[in-house]
């Protein structure tokens, strides 16, 4: 194989790495490879899970290099953009804005003008790992996580932000919380966002 | 219609899960899927119908309806009207009967299939219940008394009255040995120490199952979320293993040295806290022909029970007719691996029509 980075995990997924992921994944989308179950993105990784009866670690790995092989970066051209409204005073609010070296006014203006990136979905239903972070922003994870995050919090953890869609342990500093619903199996689409959409927080007045 | 009178520890509806993991729902679905797939096929029903997962301590339930129903997973102690209810095979309730599903003294879980499949409610493309979002199944939670299960229609059937061969079971403890693939992230020093047995804690659930012994891992706060995959096991930073279950969420941020084998997944969903677990590192080929072996076993008594279920017209048709060639042999291993329940040490007959000559 040349070029893309194709590793096993296990006997039943293999995990691409690559920049062109999310093409890749639109790419097995509309156009399904033998064997393969279902695809998950992360940053740059796109890991595929496949049924080891129907084909083998080798071949399915020659495809998806053949595929990477052809595929185009996409342009972001036609990617929504989402706006929520948060009330900043989380538990953490302080200590991250000190740890930026900001005052509390200053770090919410710069969380309010970052503008991130849905990098990819997961962890729990509704919940996006947001890139776009601007380096003083980005912070430590806590050292125990806690067992509860109450939904709706707007958290830092390593290079993300996120939003908690409901209450779950969680191990990011919490900054805020919104009242958007990032997650209703009732709406004809049952999550606000996908991988590639734009997303900024503003002050909830 | 089935109404709960106790609902035991955790009873949840489940079929073979869902795959949405790129929108971040887990995958859900019975824990033992080889229990589920053999139960569905003792009822007639397709190998993705939902069932009743039941932990631990199994629930009291009264039938409202006649129904044909099967029982397989962890050898749970249960009865019907008070009579002892056998595992493993497809038994016939009649309506105001009332089976009570108690305890296991090993193994954690069973699947109750009623033919027809269970109804629920579906999300993303399932019916299995997902607890800690709160959907599938039974609204999204595990049974409550007074609770109403509900199954659709499929015609009466006369039960197969095969016996499965016991080697179709999923092992239960309180040892097993877990296959396992090594991925990059594993260090010689975590390999070094495999060789130790492992115990389950307390903290086991369809989640995950932790280990109270640790392995050597080294932290990387800079370490990026990944996508899981079923059996992974991760190593957070106290070092104690965590092994991933179908209701793990998508992806982790911890190091995950070892992946269990696709042919050992369905013992993962019978640990229960106290059970040893010992590991063995084998090799993609390894893990493959296993996989291969036990799937090949359980598609021949699939097939068997579909078979059975197609009619005396469609049996017939079918090639391998002929005398000696009854379900009950191709399904099992013509006797009853317990003693006093059945009674039944001589290949069985099936109960409707004679076998095929």
């Amino acid at each position: 194989m040349t070029g893309a980075d194709i590793t096993p995990l296990g006997d039943a997924a293999l995990v691409v790495r690559s920049p062109l992921a999310r093409e890749l994944l639109a790419d097995l989308t509309a156009r399904p490879l033998s064997g393969v179950r279902e695809a998950v993105p992360a940053l740059d990784v796109l890991t595929v899970l496949y049924d080891p009866l129907t084909t083998s670690a080798e071949d399915l790995g020659a495809g998806l290099t053949a595929r990477l092989a052809d595929l185009q970066p996409a342009r972001a051209g036609d990617a929504s953009t989402h706006v929520l409204p948060v009330t900043f005073g989380g538990p953490d609010l302080a200590w991250c804005a000190a740890h930026a070296g900001l005052s509390v006014t200053d770090f919410v203006r710069a969380m309010c003008e970052a503008n991130l990136t849905v990098a990819f979905l997961g962890f729990t239903p509704g919940f996006a790992f947001l890139t776009g972070l601007p380096k003083p922003l980005r912070m430590p994870r806590l050292d125990a996580p806690r067992e509860r995050v109450p939904a709706g919090s707007v958290a830092l953890g390593g290079p993300w932000a996120g939003v908690y869609p409901r209450e779950t342990p969680g191990g990011w500093r919490i900054v805020g919380r919104t009242e958007a619903v990032l997650f209703n199996l009732q709406r004809p689409e049952p999550l606000l966002w996908r991988a590639g959409d734009r997303v900024r927080f503003e002050v909830q007045r | 219609m089935i109404e709960v009178r106790r609902p035991g520890l955790q009873s949840t509806v489940q079929d073979t899960g869902r795959r949405a993991r790129a929108l971040g729902v887990p995958g859900g679905g019975a824990a033992d899927l080889t229990a589920l797939r053999l139960a569905n096929a003792l009822v007639g029903n397709p190998p993705r119908a939902a069932a009743l997962e039941i932990t631990l301590a199994g629930p009291t339930l009264l039938f409202q309806a006649d129904a044909l129903v099967a029982l397989c997973g962890a050898p749970f102690e249960a009865t019907l009207d008070g009579q002892p209810f056998p595992l493993w095979r497809a038994v016939p309730v009649r309506k105001g009967q009332v089976l009570r599903v108690g305890g296991t003294a090993r193994g954690a879980r069973a699947v109750l299939a009623v033919r027809g499949g269970l109804k629920g409610q579906a999300a993303f493309g399932s019916l299995s219940t997902d607890l800690r979002s709160g959907f599938g199944g039974m609204e999204g939670r595990a049974l409550r008394v007074g609770d109403r299960l509900t199954w659709s229609f499929l015609p009466p059937a006369a039960p197969p009255r095969a016996f499965l061969s016991p080697d179709l079971q999923t092992p239960t403890g309180p040892q097993v040995t877990l296959r396992v693939l090594l991925t990059p992230e594993a260090t010689p020093d975590l390999l070094a120490v495999l060789t130790r047995p492992f115990t389950v804690s307390g903290q086991a659930d369809r989640m995950g199952v932790r280990l109270s012994e640790t392995l050597p891992t080294r932290h990387d706060p800079g370490r990026v979320s990944l996508p899981n995959v079923p059996g992974a096991v991760q190593l957070p930073p106290d070092g104690r293993p965590i092994l991933l279950l179908p209701d793990a969420g998508t992806h982790g941020g911890y190091p995950t040295p070892l992946v269990v084998t696709s042919a050992d997944l369905p013992i993962l969903g019978q640990l229960r806290p106290g059970d040893r677990v010992r590991w063995q590192a084998v090799s993609g080929e390894a893990a493959r022909a296993a996989l291969g072996q036990q799937e090949g076993r359980l598609r021949q008594a699939e097939a068997a029970l579909r078979w059975w279920y197609a009619g005396p017209g469609s049996r017939a048709r079918l090639p391998h007719d002929g005398p000696g060639q009854s379900v009950e042999q191709w399904a099992s291993a013509g006797r009853d691996p317990r003693p006093g329940q059945g009674g039944s040490h001589e290949p069985a007959e099936p109960d409707a029509s004679p076998p095929p000559a």
